[in-house]
């Protein structure tokens, strides 16, 4: 309490002062300045002076003549913030505060789409994230429509507009039953962001196989591997192969070629063969005759 | 003299004693593995004798000097020898130094005596048991051992097409903007967790399902968390896991905490990682006549089957036991220590606790590997 | 005896800056988010710890002219331009000071990937530049900065950090 007291104090002790100065000085700032864009400074006074402009986002400094304008093309000063116009030398020392706004034309867009990988089928899997900059890697904070489509490989649209909020706009989007490659896009006026959504297979929903005697050994193979929404599952994916027999147990884990996964294990009379893949179990065949 | 100093004049003085008893009596191996065997002992004048300069000399990989000691070298090669021991293909065996051997008299006749050799070998992943039943002979005053020699299967040549999928991985760079994209990581999920307490410490069992279609490094940390939120302690599974999860494939994982008792936690935190991974989907391992072995001994054996063309170096079994109600028992896992050449079995057998193998009903193996040269 | 009024002032002002200003006041409204994700207390917590850090990071990295003050809490485009200013400022021979005295913090946005939050703080700080130890202007700002932060390994770094007109 007593910190805050004693910091409320000098505070105001300190803002009094360059308000005093402002007022007795001669000094035109522009409240706000567009970022990139030319603007200019009067200052009172006489003599030869340095003109800084500091802030977090930018320094500049020009040798002036006071009492004339001062005048900065455009492009001098494109980062956005507080800043603060300081006049040292001369007759006097004076100083103001102004800002810089972004530029109203929007010019880059940092789009956030994740997952980049996810299964198909999946209500609202997808969400997209825009933050709006200008040419100066300033975000854009005035209210501005963005749109998102994402187009699956079917050539099925999604469409949705969001308006920013302090230079951001989200959506969520479903994807497709159809597995492959969809391209989502951002837009906001001409400044475009592309990204690729890969829509996998989902889980198994139909898991079966058959076997083949063949002397002492036994082939195994399954039906083509599909999802729920009939996309075959990708190559490399592994499915177990179970023998449980009398005295033991072989297994072998293969991965799937072209939906297909084969094995060839050892035959046992009386056996029962299983498969599975992942926590998915298919169908079991038992072996009938003894060797 | 003080009481502060007693215990250290103590141990200092047991340590000495110690050191003086270990030099004037050392252990037959430790003698041999000195390397000064050959002077301190006696000749190969008994059986016993035999065996454990021969084992010396093993230690020491004195081939030539174990191999021409040998009763029977007529039939095979020193370099036979020399590959029974270390592996023709580079394996964990390669590496291997002998940490220690027992050699036990099984009987012995006047011309005649069989001595069973357990040699203890150190490896990059710990160590592993030789046993070998040797007959020895009496020839004239000499003692000789008749090695009973593995000799590694050739692969006859042939051609084996392997095209099993591989995947590649591209990250992106370091000056791409914030926003683009990088590739996924693997959706893993922990399907199984069971915590039991155990030899005076916590065990968290469980397995670990890769249910994306990417292959994933994948490992699985735990923290126990006691009543009042604060973590108790925080483990990984290290090697009882198999790292490299390729799609809809399924590890089990245990991890260990020591000097933890179960009443303590009240919750445990589980954080399974996943990255991805430029893998193969070959080789492809069977493991066949899995056969599980109740106590006394317990344990799961079988035969790992390489059905590749490719030479693997080192595989790695992990075992996973289910009682009755398909509950989650224990993890086992074991090295296998020889290579695995193509189309041939190799035993391995995983031992597990006598108590938990009287509660097992089902079990499930699975095999990782690593191939020099190779990324998986 | 206003110039000598002046004086004592000025030679309190450190005293009175350094009673006062240790450590900012913050205040954090109720989080009113924008979006689908659920902000946990845990994540709520660290977000404001670290941009508190980062200012500090920031006021010492402008006083001491060095951007690598910046690398633990910085990151991005607000990383390269606050870089890009101490840049430009050492090379005029200057430095400047920002001692943030208070906070109004809302956090306002937590992208549904959890890969972003945003948060806009209406904050009060006092800015000094200095050739040397010479002050060559000295102002107080109230002023509302819009900040985006994104998480990095140990901690969430900010990515933007914009002030803009009240």
């Amino acid at each position: 309490m007593k910190s805050k007291c004693t910091f409320i104090l000098g505070g105001l002790i300190l803002a009094a002062m360059p308000l005093a100065m402002a007022q007795t000085g001669g000094l035109r700032l522009p409240k706000t300045v567009e970022a990139g864009s030319a603007f200019s400074i009067q200052s009172s006074g006489s003599g030869p002076a340095f003109l800084y402009i500091v802030g977090p986002g930018q320094v500049l400094r020009r040798k002036v003549q006071l009492g004339e304008t001062t005048v900065f093309a455009p492009g001098d000063l494109h980062n956005a913030g507080r800043y603060l116009a300081v006049f040292v030398g001369g007759s006097s020392t004076e100083n103001g505060a102004f800002d810089v706004t972004a530029a109203h034309q929007p010019m880059v867009l940092s789009f956030l789409a994740k997952p980049s990988r996810l299964p198909v089928d999946l209500h609202d899997g997808i969400s997209g994230v825009v933050y709006v900059f200008d040419a100066f890697q300033n975000l854009v904070l005035v209210p501005i429509q963005v749109s998102f489509q994402l187009t699956s490989v079917t050539g099925a649209e999604q469409m949705r507009t969001a308006l920013t909020r302090n230079g951001a706009a989200w959506t969520k989007m479903n994807s497709a039953a159809q597995e492959g490659v969809a391209k989502f896009v951002a837009r906001v006026g001409d400044a475009t962001s592309t990204r690729v959504i890969q829509q996998v297979p989902g889980n198994p929903c139909h898991l079966r196989m058959s076997a083949r005697a063949s002397g002492q050994r036994l082939a195994v193979e399954t039906e083509p591997v599909r999802d729920c929404s009939g996309n075959p599952l990708p190559d490399g994916t592994i499915v177990t192969f179970t023998e449980t027999y009398s005295d033991g147990e072989s297994t072998v884990d293969v991965p799937l070629k072209r939906s297909v996964a084969r094995a060839d294990m050892p035959a046992y009379g009386g056996a029962k063969v299983s498969v599975a893949t992942g926590v998915f179990i298919g169908n079991e065949i038992r072996l009938g005759t003894k060797r | 003299m003080s009481t502060d100093r007693l215990p250290a004049v103590v141990i200092a003085t047991a340590t000495v004693a110690l050191i003086i008893v270990g030099t004037l009596w050392p252990i037959p191996s430790a003698i041999v593995m000195a390397g000064s065997g050959a002077n301190l002992l006696r000749p190969s004048s008994s059986p016993q004798a035999a065996v454990e300069i021969l084992a010396g000399e093993i230690g020491q990989q004195a081939w030539e000097k174990a191999y021409s000691s040998l009763a029977n070298k007529s039939e095979f090669t020193e370099l036979e020898f020399v590959r029974d021991l270390t592996g023709t293909y580079l394996s964990l065996r390669t590496y291997a130094t002998l940490d220690s051997f027992d050699a036990r008299p099984l009987h012995a006749s006047a011309d005649e005596a069989q001595v069973q050799l357990k040699l203890r070998w150190s490896s990059v992943i710990g160590a592993f048991l030789d046993t070998r039943d040797l007959r020895v002979v009496r020839t004239g005053d000499r003692w000789g051992v008749l090695w009973p020699i593995v000799k590694e299967p050739r692969v006859p040549p042939q051609v084996i097409p392997v095209n099993y999928l591989r995947w590649d991985v591209i990250y992106r760079g370091p000056e791409d903007d914030w926003g683009s994209q990088d590739v996924e990581a693997p959706h893993v999920r922990i399907v199984d967790m069971h915590p039991v307490e155990r030899s005076g410490g916590v065990v968290i069992m469980g397995e670990l399902l890769n249910e994306d279609v990417v292959p994933a490094f994948v490992t699985v940390k735990a923290t126990l968390l006691a009543k009042n939120g604060s973590a108790i302690a925080t483990e990984d599974s290290f090697d009882k896991i198999s790292h490299v999860l390729l799609p809809k494939q399924v590890t089990p994982f245990f991890i260990a905490f020591h000097d933890v008792e179960l009443s303590e936690v009240d919750s445990v935190h589980m954080d399974p990682s996943a990255t991805l991974i430029a893998a193969s989907a070959d080789p492809v391992i069977g493991i066949e006549d899995q056969h599980f072995n109740t106590p006394p001994g317990a344990s799961l054996s079988g035969k790992l089957v390489n059905q590749s063309g490719q030479v693997v170096n080192v595989a790695h079994v992990l075992g996973t036991f289910y009682d009755k109600s398909g509950q989650l028992v224990w993890v086992a896992d074991q090295y296998v220590d020889r290579a695995l050449l193509p189309q041939t079995p190799v035993s391995f057998a995983m031992s597990l606790p006598a108590d938990i193998a009287s509660r097992v009903s089902s079990e499930r193996a699975i095999a990782t590997t690593y191939s020099s040269g190779r990324f998986q | 005896m206003t110039k000598p009024l002046f004086i004592i002032m000025c030679s309190l002002f450190p005293t009175i800056v350094a009673l006062g200003s240790d450590h900012p006041a913050v205040r954090a409204a109720p989080t009113e988010l924008v979006g689908p994700r659920p902000l946990e207390r845990q994540t709520e917590t660290a977000v404001i710890r670290d941009y508190l850090q980062a200012w500090r990071s920031m006021s010492d990295a402008f006083d001491q002219n060095r951007t690598d003050r910046l690398d633990p809490d910085f990151i991005g485009a607000a990383k390269e331009k606050l870089a890009g200013t101490i840049r430009e400022q050492a090379s005029l021979g200057i430095h400047t000071r920002y001692r943030d005295g208070a906070h109004d913090l809302h956090l306002v946005f937590y992208s549904p990937e959890g890969l972003s939050i945003q948060l806009v703080d209406t904050v009060e700080y006092d800015m000094e530049v200095l050739d040397r130890d010479k002050v060559l202007a000295a102002q107080h700002v109230r002023a509302r900065y819009v900040a985006v932060l994104t998480p990095t390994e140990v901690r969430w770094k900010v990515r933007i950090l914009q002030a803009e007109p009240e």
